[in-house]
């Protein structure tokens, strides 16, 4: 225990030493940007569960149901991102040559290592669960105690996906030695994927049948018929019991709380065991594989003259044998195709036109804040990425503005694929009206050459040569700060379309006079606002990294 | 015309001098060897003749073009190794060997048989084809010295070049230097190793504290400092400027 105190405190002094070097500027983004998500999640939710506890008879249960429904959510992306992340930070990782060359126990290192990557997989989670429990508390004015415990609770709970996806890992390693490192990563997902079908299949939660019943006959049917998400044998049950009963002070919540405590404790003596039987040997197993040398084709294993050629294709080959990266964005995909096709049913729920084309505006914005997080997530990083090769590249006779452009082009390439296959499945399914329809790839087009621009030109701006893993890139502060650029971004173009969306909606479903030059106005400040985002963002990088010493 | 005149260069981290006024100038065919103790300012130098670093003060000219105001162009002339030569972990050797003559627009008439004779005069075995992250030391160092001999540069800047290379591999890499020499590129060596110098060199700078304490031939250098044996004349300058500096 004592060696894992010590390697525990070397990390956590790690962490301070990162945070008390940021200077100000950096800092105060970064509790800025936190304290809008918590602030602007507490809102919605605390908004949600007021209009929730406010229907007649069956709101209380209709809120408990979303709570279950946002904790088991919770639960199945806690193990994603612990999957996701736990391979690196167990086996592939710098700093464990060092660690297992010290005289100190695998499982220190297990412990200490699952700390860390409970970390950084749960932190966005918690942004939103923490809001979503002290809005709960506060809508069931419950009692003081419910916010220590219920919050306690929640910390209690993340344990449970981050030994289970460590488990899993080991144990997929230790049968399957030979696998490589994306293997290992896709069962895990297969096998994660499998469960959460087979509960939807076995559950069928019906909540969403809410909208379709009209009587107040028929809700009070579909309230009795509301059964428990997952009969009571999953975690996120017994968390929002622990929620329930806290708030009406009553022992049921003391009974969860117990259970939960004991669950995760024995998951976690479990996942301990279990690394002390398998984590050092399948370390070992992995660091021999990684040495063979096998003879492969690829873009790059015959020569191809032009430097453009070179570079796309250097990141295309990098991109596809990380693992971290492309898994990721398979996830992101998806999801996203899984949204759209839940957007099939909007004209069945929806039948107005009006109402239709509401609908389409607020899928627009959501697909734009999901290209934002894209961007974040894999353009921020790609200069920070370039580590290894900055030597060669800063020596050669390729410009930084040539190594930009280049990126740039390639990655709004890809956007505009993203954004636009989107956009038009989205609305084909909405049955967006027709002039909405073609207008909205063009705004888009705008939408992706301008996030690109940010994201890559921030990631030049504030790039971080000394960090491996893309994920941590894009959750540094660099990152965070391009991360508030392109949510500011998207709330600026979607505050200047208002207009011409207002006036759109009167003149066609409300007919009221309509006013053109307004609309025409908002276009030009909009197509205005896109020419300073694009050509900024993307100066500012290159500056920065022309007067950079490497 | 000069392959490498420096005037007054000077480099600042921080508050502390890395490098002072620093003048230097170098011919074709001549191998200029840097000599000093760590942290004498030696790969800050290098770097700021390769590009990677700006200087506070002072003009780096290679082969007649102005570094500050054509750096593309200057950087096309010359091949840069660093005394830790990272790859890329998830490319291979050959595939960094041919992203790095891709960018340098390496032309592509007889590439391939160049590449086969590198690779035969280094020993470069089937390990080429594997990722670079499972390298040694002395593989990475054959891959770049691959790299930087195809795209073929006029001014060759290389750091610690036999840090981890075994006696074979060193021998190949000294007579590589000398048939480079031979051909007349300029060679800017930076090393520890006292007996290299002694070897190839045709011109040997000591640095110290960032300041460079004498620039000449062997035979000059023994003349100044009294002494003949190379390892003596070394630690005689470098202590003689540690003992200047601790006022
Ligand atoms: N990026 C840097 N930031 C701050 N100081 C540096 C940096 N690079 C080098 N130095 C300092 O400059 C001096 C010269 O370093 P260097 O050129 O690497 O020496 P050498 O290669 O001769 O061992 C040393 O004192 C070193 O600490
Ligand atoms: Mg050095």
């Amino acid at each position: 225990m004592r060696d894992f105190f010590l390697i525990f405190t070397s990390r956590i002094n790690i962490i301070l030493k990162s945070i008390t070097t940021m200077n100000a500027v950096r800092i105060a983004s970064f509790i800025f940007v936190i304290g809008c998500f918590l602030a602007g999640s507490y809102y919605i939710f605390f908004r949600l569960f007021n209009y929730l506890i406010a229907v007649e008879i069956i709101g209380i249960a209709l809120m408990d149901r979303v709570i279950e429904m946002g904790f088991f959510v919770f639960f199945i992306m806690l193990l994603f991102s612990n999957i996701i992340t736990s391979f690196s930070t167990f086996y592939n990782d710098k700093e464990l040559y060092f660690l297992f060359a010290l005289p100190v126990r695998p499982t220190s290192i297990y412990l200490s290592k699952l700390f860390e990557n409970c970390l950084y997989a749960s932190w966005a989670t918690m942004v939103i669960a923490i809001p979503l429990v002290v809005a709960y508390g506060v809508t069931t004015e419950a009692g003081f105690l419910f916010y220590p415990l219920s919050i306690l609770s929640l910390f209690i709970y993340l344990i449970i996906p981050a030994a289970l996806a460590s488990v899993l890992i080991f144990v997929i390693l230790r049968l399957l030695p030979q696998l490589k490192t994306r293997d290992v990563i896709l069962l895990a997902f297969g096998f994660i994927l499998g469960l959460t079908f087979l509960y939807i299949k076995l559950n069928n939660p019906t909540i969403l049948k809410v909208f379709e019943t009209e009587s107040e006959q028929e809700l009070l049917r579909f309230a009795a018929n509301l059964t428990t998400v997952g009969g009571g044998y999953v975690p996120s049950t017994w968390l929002s019991n622990i929620l329930k009963g806290l708030s009406v002070n009553s022992s049921q919540g003391i009974f969860y709380f117990l259970l939960l405590f004991f669950v995760s404790m024995s998951t976690a003596i479990f996942a301990f065991f279990m690394a002390k039987a398998l984590y050092a040997q399948s370390w070992l197993l992995i660091g021999e594989h990684s040495s063979n040398l096998s003879k492969r084709k690829s873009l790059l294993t015959s020569f191809r003259s032009g430097s453009t050629k070179t570079l796309l294709f250097k990141d295309i080959l990098l991109f596809i044998r990380e693992p971290t990266q492309w898994v990721q964005l398979s996830i992101f995909v998806i999801l996203l195709v899984v949204y759209i096709f839940s957007l099939r049913r909007t004209p069945i729920y929806f039948t107005f036109p009006l109402w239709r084309t509401i609908v389409s505006f607020a899928n627009f914005a959501y697909i734009c804040f999901v290209l934002a997080t894209l961007g974040v997530r894999f353009i921020f990083p790609t200069i920070s990425l370039e580590k290894s090769g900055i030597w060669i590249i800063g020596s050669s006779p390729l410009s930084f503005r040539k190594i930009i452009m280049i990126k740039y082009f390639f990655y709004v390439l890809m956007a505009i694929i993203i954004i636009e296959g989107l956009l038009i499945f989205s609305n084909i399914f909405i049955k967006t009206d027709q002039r909405i329809y073609m207008l909205m790839p063009l705004i888009a087009f705008f939408v992706a050459a301008s996030l690109v621009s940010i994201n890559l030109g921030f990631g030049g701006r504030f790039p971080q040569f000394d960090v491996d893993n893309p994920s941590k890139i894009a959750a540094g502060s660099g990152g965070i700060i391009a991360a508030l650029m392109s949510i500011a971004y998207v709330g600026i173009s979607i505050l200047i379309l208002a207009t011409p969306a207002y006036h759109y909606l009167a003149t066609t479903y409300l007919h009221r006079p309509s006013n053109y030059p307004l609309i025409y106005l908002s276009f030009i400040g909009f197509f205005v606002f896109n020419i300073f985002t694009i050509v900024v963002p993307l100066r500012i990088g290159i500056k920065a990294l022309e007067k950079r010493d490497f | 015309m000069k392959t490498l005149v420096i005037k007054n260069l000077k480099k600042k981290f921080g508050t502390t001098w890395a490098v002072r006024n620093l003048n230097l100038e170098l011919e074709p065919g001549e191998i200029f060897v840097l000599l000093g103790p760590n942290g004498a300012g030696k790969t800050t130098t290098l770097k700021l003749i390769a590009g990677l670093l700006h200087p506070d003060e002072g003009d780096v000219v290679i082969n007649g073009i102005d570094t500050r105001k054509n750096p593309l162009e200057a950087k096309s002339r010359i091949g840069y190794i660093p005394d830790e030569p990272f790859i890329y972990s998830k490319l291979t050797g050959r595939e960094f060997i041919n992203f790095v003559a891709g960018i340098y627009n390496v032309k592509h008439d007889d590439y391939e048989k160049k590449m086969a004779e590198l690779f035969k005069r280094f020993g470069v075995g089937a390990w080429i084809d594997g990722f670079s992250e499972g390298y040694s030391h002395g593989m990475k160092q054959k891959v770049v010295m691959c790299q930087l001999l195809l795209h073929d540069p006029q001014l060759i800047l290389i750091d610690e070049p036999l840090v981890g290379l075994d006696p074979k591999s060193s021998k190949t890499v000294r007579e590589t230097f000398i048939e480079l020499k031979n051909q007349g590129k300029t060679l800017f060596i930076c090393t520890h190793t006292l007996s290299f110098a002694k070897d190839i060199a045709s011109k040997i700078g000591i640095i110290n504290v960032g300041e460079m304490k004498f620039i000449g031939n062997l035979d000059e250098l023994s003349k100044i400092s009294g002494k003949r044996d190379i390892e003596e004349i070394y630690l005689k300058l470098s202590e003689e400027s540690v003992n200047e500096t601790i006022p």
